[in-house]
């Protein structure tokens, strides 16, 4: 079979299966709203000091919807024990893996797509293109290695004590560039091109790694 | 087992001999007085840290590879090491910022980086724990072993570029007087000799740990609850 036939499979079954249920998206836009308002309370936010605070807030917001639409990724293959009869078909780790990515990043996007529009609204910013091209960038990068860990502690213990621990350390480089991005965009001082092109580079970098790695962690 | 004690005694009585270097030997700084002379094992510490992560980069590698058990022990013995020194490079470090910066921390790229660092590696060891021992431990621990290696240089480099307080590199800018100079290379040799000597120590026990069947782990008997 071929990689990307059987990437797009994957990643259909697992959109067409959200969309059928709709369980995760809209949990995790309310998840994104509520964060915004649990900063509102924790920043002691005001018409001043929002848009300094807001590339912050964005960042925690999308990090820990990130886990949580990872985490959920392998949740459903490791309750119906699926993953083990899409590793028996024959199809290569790498394009299970890929698939797996591409649906749950595509459902982070989804929650993007709620969370700018409420920063734009509640705090003030202009959602520039340049800022959801940084956020977007950055999401490529954290869904491949976000997946890659969610394959992995999918099948131990103390899976979602685990899954922050080893994905968020790893994530920094693209919070960094992505944060350094985004608050140029937002007008803050700062080289917005070379954020950019330092997003690109990790993307590749960690999509080309993730997809070697895929085989190790899946195939077991 | 005597060839491991041997070892061990001569590491510490190395140890010993770099003290006795920092403290009666090199001479006193002109601005940081006594403080300063953190810097020999603070820096020290950190070096043997990296080489210890190194040595998890090569053993991972090893086994993805060619399936070494060897390599996996010795992934698994340099983790511990490396975590260890590099707390102790990090207590150090903040030892000596509290007088000199007027903070135990500061969030710069080299000190940002190390605390990922230890928290990536911390990971490792978690991994290691937690997965089924054997195939799959040995696995996910090499593939975290490997990613953590990569990103650490990446949050250093990313970080760098925009805020930085830690002091540059200071030997090969030549900036040590020749008496510092020694005492610090002294001190990173003998740091060096102990973490390999530690990294060989942990080796031999994840050995006889592996020949055990997993359902024999010695565990010590839990003792009876007092009346």
């Amino acid at each position: 079979m071929r990689f990307a036939t059987v990437a797009v499979a994957i990643a259909r079954k697992d959109l067409m299966s959200e969309w059928r249920t709709r369980e995760l998206v809209p949990a995790l836009a309310q998840f994104v709203v509520l964060a915004l308002v649990i900063a509102n309370f924790g920043f002691q936010i005001d018409s001043h000091n929002a848009s300094a605070i807001a590339p912050g807030v964005l960042w925690l917001a999308l990090v820990f919807a990130g886990l949580i639409a990872f985490g959920r990724a392998f949740a459903a293959e490791r309750e119906h024990a699926t993953l083990e009869a899409m590793l028996m078909t024959g199809a290569q780790p790498a394009a299970i893996f890929a698939g797996k990515a591409l649906s749950a990043g595509l459902l982070l996007v989804v929650c993007e797509a709620v969370l700018l529009p409420a920063l734009g609204l509640l705090f003030g910013v202009d959602v520039s293109a340049g800022l959801v091209g940084a956020v977007l960038l950055a999401t490529i990068g954290m869904a491949a290695l976000g997946c890659l860990f969610a394959a992995m502690v999918a099948q131990l213990r103390a899976r979602e004590l685990l899954l922050p621990l080893l994905t968020l350390p790893l994530w920094i480089p693209f919070i960094v560039a992505g944060g350094q991005a985004v608050q140029s965009a937002m007008g803050a001082s700062g080289a917005f091109d070379q954020a950019v092109k330092l997003l690109l580079d990790f993307d590749i970098l960690f999509v080309v790694l993730t997809s070697l790695a895929a085989r190790f962690v899946l195939d077991d | 087992m005597t060839r491991y004690v041997y070892a061990a005694g001569g590491a510490v009585l190395l140890m010993l001999a770099a003290a006795g270097m920092i403290f009666f030997f090199a001479p006193e700084d002109a601005l940081q007085h006594e403080v300063q002379r953190i810097f020999y094992l603070h820096v020290s510490s950190a070096i043997a840290a990296f080489v210890s992560f190194a040595v998890v980069l090569v053993g991972s590698v090893m086994y993805l590879w060619r399936e070494s058990i060897a390599g996996d022990r010795v992934a698994r013995a340099a983790a511990l090491v490396g975590v260890v020194l590099t707390t102790v490079t990090l207590v150090m470090g903040m030892l000596w910022a509290k007088p000199v910066w007027g903070a135990y921390w500061a969030w710069d790229a080299r000190l940002t980086s190390t605390l990922v660092l230890w928290i990536v590696y911390a990971g490792y060891l978690l991994v290691r724990r937690l997965a089924a021992p054997g195939r799959q431990a040995a696995r996910f621990g090499a593939v975290v072993g490997i990613f953590g290696f990569v990103d650490v240089p990446i949050v250093y480099f990313s970080v760098t570029w925009w805020r930085t307080q830690h002091p540059g590199p200071v030997i090969a800018t030549d900036a040590l007087p020749p008496d510092m100079l020694v005492t610090f290379l002294f001190t990173m040799a003998c740091t060096l000799v102990l973490a390999a000597v530690m990294i060989a120590i942990r080796y031999r026990i994840e050995t006889l740990l592996d020949a055990k069947p997993v359902g024999e782990m010695v565990i010590a008997p839990r003792a009876e609850p007092a009346l």
